[in-house]
C-alpha cells in the first residue's frame, strides 16, 4: 500500500504534541499579562469532562460538546480571574494549583457523574465518528488507501493541527493589536499601564479567561481523541508539565510555549529506548536551561533574527 | 475657569499627614507649578488626582464633575494624564510602541477587530502610528521609534513618558520632575516642550524642582510644606514670600549657622 508511512502511533504522538501546543499556548495567553496560572490543568479537565459528559451520557454531536466544554472552561476562567486579581507571582501560582486540584478532587469523588476515579470510557472519538459518517455515505478510506486505523488516527491529527494553527494565528494577531499592547504593557508595569489609561482589570480577567477556555477546548479535544479520560489525567504534574513549556521553551514570545511543547512532548518519546532514564535526561535538561539561558529558548531577540526584522515586534 | 478644583485635600498613610487641608485650582490653559521641599506632599498629590490611591478627605473636582473614587484608567479617559517621577516606561517595548499604549483610551478596536483585520481595525491602527509618530517628532523624538525605549538616553526617555501621555489627549497634563537630572540644554529643550504643549491647548500642573525652570514657564505657583499649602501666587510674588524662602533654606539663624 502507498500510505504505509502512516504509522497510527506516531500520528498519536503528533496529536499528544498538538494538544500540549494548545496548553502551552494557553499559558502563554494568561501570563502575556503577567498573571502565572497553574490552574490550566484544572480549565483542562473541566472542558474534558463537560464534553465528555454531554456526548456520552447525552449524545449531543462532538462539536457542540467541545464548544460547550471550552466555553464552560471559560466562564470558570473569569469566576478564577476576579479574585486572582489580588494575588501576583509566586502567590497567584500556588492559589491556581489548589484551583486545579480542588476541581480534580471534585471530579473524583462526585462518582454518579463522572465515575470517580474509573473516569469516563467509550467517548466517541472524533476520528471515529468522521469515519461512520463517511461509510454511511458510502466512503471507504481503501480507496485513498488507508486502513481503517490510519485514517481515524490521520482525521484526528488533521483536527488537532487545524485547532493549534488556528490558535496561534489567534494569538499572534491579538499581540500585535491594541489589545495585544495592552496586554504586554500589563505584564511589563501594571501601575504605567493603567495611567496610560488602560483598564487593567478588565484585560487580566480576559487574559485569564482566554487561557481557561483554550486549556477547556484542549481538554475537550483530548476527551474526543482517546476516548477514555479520568482525574488521572490532571493531575497537578499536569499543570507543572504546562509550566515547563513555557519555561523551557520561553515566555517572552508565543513560540516559545509551543516549542516547548513540541520539544518536550517529543524527546520523551524519543528516549523510549533509554526509558528508564528518560526523565532524569528532561530534568538535567531544564536545569542547564535554567542556567544557560533562563529565559527559555525562544525569545523575541532571537524570533526577530530568524525574521531578519531589527530590534522591534510587539509580542 | 477652573479646569481642576482640589477643595481641602487631605491623605493620611496611617497616622502620617502627608496631605491636610490643600485647597487650590487650576485654570484652564495656564502652567499651574507645583513646588516645595521633598516630603512635601506633591507626589502624593498627583497621586490623588490620578486615583493612585484614595483621599482620606476633601474633594476633587475636574470640569465640574467630582472624579474621587475613579479608577485611574477612568481619570484618564476623563482627560487627566500623568508622567513619573521615576521614569516609568514599557521598557522592552519599542519607542513607538509605548506612545501607541498611550493612544489606548482614544481607540477601541477589541479582540476580534485585532484578530479578524477588520477594515475599521487596520484603518485604526494607521492612525494610532501616525499619532504616535507626530507626538515623537513633537517631543524631538523622530528618529527613535524602532528603539527600544530601555535603551534610550534618560533625556530621551523622559521626554517619551510625556509623548506617551499626550497620546491620550488630555485636557490636563501633570509633569512629575520632568527636568530632574538633566543637564542645562536639556532643561531648556524641557522648557521650550512645555510651552508648546500648552500652545497645544493643553493646561498642565508641574512638579519641578529646578527653580530657574519653574520661575521661567510658570503662571502661577502653589508651595506646599509638610503637607500644607503655605502659599499660592505669581512667580515673582513667591520669590520674594518669607515663609517660602524658610521652607527652602531654613530659618534665618540657621541659614547664618551653616554660612559659618
Amino acid at each position: 500500500m502507498p500510505l504505509d508511512w502512516l504509522n497510527p502511533y506516531h500520528l498519536q504522538v503528533a496529536s499528544f504534541i498538538l494538544i500540549n501546543v494548545l496548553l502551552g499556548v494557553s499559558i502563554y495567553v494568561t501570563l502575556s499579562t503577567g498573571q502565572l496560572s497553574l490552574g490550566n490543568a484544572g480549565f483542562m479537565s473541566i472542558g474534558a469532562y463537560t464534553s465528555a459528559i454531554l456526548t456520552t451520557v447525552h449524545g449531543i454531536p462532538i462539536p457542540a460538546g467541545v464548544i460547550l466544554g471550552s466555553g464552560l472552561a471559560g466562564a470558570s476562567g473569569v469566576l478564577v480571574g476576579i479574585p486572582a486579581l489580588r494575588l501576583r507571582g509566586v502567590y497567584l501560582a500556588i492559589a491556581t494549583l489548589g484551583f486545579g486540584e480542588v476541581v480534580r478532587v471534585v471530579f473524583v469523588n462526585w462518582e454518579t457523574l463522572t465515575g470517580g476515579a474509573v473516569g469516563i470510557a467509550a467517548i466517541p472519538q472524533m476520528g471515529r465518528e468522521i469515519l461512520a459518517v463517511l461509510r454511511e455515505s458510502g466512503f471507504s478510506p481503501e480507496t485513498v488507501g488507508l486502513r481503517s486505523n490510519q485514517f481515524i488516527s490521520l482525521a484526528v491529527f488533521l483536527i488537532l493541527l487545524a485547532a493549534a494553527l488556528l490558535s496561534i494565528l489567534f494569538f499572534l494577531r491579538l499581540s500585535s493589536s491594541r489589545a495585544g499592547r495592552a496586554y504586554a504593557a500589563i505584564r511589563m508595569d501594571e501601575t504605567a499601564a493603567e495611567a496610560a489609561g488602560i483598564d487593567t482589570t478588565y484585560y487580566k480577567v480576559l487574559a485569564f479567561s482566554q487561557g481557561a477556555l483554550l486549556s477547556g477546548f484542549a481538554g475537550a479535544l483530548f476527551a474526543h481523541s482517546t476516548s477514555y479520560i479520568s482525574p488521572a489525567d490532571f493531575t497537578y504534574h499536569r499543570a507543572v508539565e504546562i509550566l515547563v513549556f513555557a519555561v523551557f521553551g520561553g515566555s517572552e514570545h508565543l513560540l516559545g510555549p509551543v516549542f516547548g511543547a513540541m520539544f518536550l512532548t517529543t524527546v520523551p518519546e524519543a528516549l523510549r529506548f533509554v526509558s528508564e532514564y528518560r526523565y532524569i535526561v528532561y530534568g538535567v535538561l531544564l536545569v542547564l536551561m535554567m542556567i544557560f539561558r533562563p529565559q527559555g529558548v525562544i525569545d523575541p531577540a532571537l524570533i526577530d533574527r530568524l525574521t531578519g526584522r531589527g530590534p522591534a515586534g510587539g509580542a | 475657569m477652573a479646569l481642576l478644583r482640589v477643595e481641602d485635600v487631605g491623605k493620611s498613610f496611617g497616622g502620617l499627614a502627608a496631605l491636610d487641608g490643600v485647597s487650590f485650582s487650576v485654570d484652564e490653559g495656564e502652567i499651574l507649578g507645583l513646588i516645595g521641599p521633598n516630603g512635601a506632599g506633591k507626589t502624593t498629590l498627583f497621586n490623588l488626582i490620578t486615583s493612585i490611591f484614595p483621599p482620606t478627605g476633601g474633594r476633587l473636582i475636574f470640569r465640574g464633575d467630582s472624579i474621587a473614587g475613579l479608577r485611574p484608567h477612568s481619570i484618564v479617559r476623563k482627560g487627566i494624564c500623568r508622567t513619573f517621577q521615576n521614569i516609568r516606561l514599557f521598557a522592552r517595548m519599542t519607542a513607538r510602541e509605548n506612545v501607541m499604549v498611550g493612544r489606548h483610551p482614544r481607540s477601541r478596536a477589541g479582540i476580534w477587530g485585532g484578530v479578524l483585520r477588520t477594515g475599521g481595525q487596520r484603518a485604526e491602527e494607521e492612525r494610532i502610528r501616525e499619532k504616535s509618530d507626530e507626538l515623537l517628532a513633537l517631543m524631538g523624538l523622530s528618529g527613535c521609534g524602532e528603539l527600544p525605549a530601555g535603551k534610550l538616553p534618560y533625556g530621551h526617555q523622559r521626554r517619551l513618558e510625556i509623548a506617551r501621555a499626550m497620546a491620550a489627549e488630555p485636557k490636563l497634563l501633570l509633569l512629575d520632575e520632568p527636568a530632574a537630572g538633566m543637564n542645562e540644554s536639556e532643561t531648556c529643550e524641557i522648557q521650550r516642550l512645555i510651552l508648546a504643549i500648552r500652545g497645544l491647548g493643553v493646561t498642565v500642573l508641574l512638579i519641578e524642582h529646578d527653580m530657574s525652570l519653574v520661575m521661567k514657564v510658570c503662571d502661577r505657583l502653589v508651595v506646599l510644606n509638610f503637607g500644607r499649602k503655605i502659599a499660592e501666587g505669581a512667580p515673582e510674588e513667591i520669590r520674594a514670600n518669607p515663609e517660602v524662602v524658610e521652607a527652602y533654606l531654613g530659618r534665618e539663624e540657621e541659614g547664618e549657622d551653616r554660612d559659618a
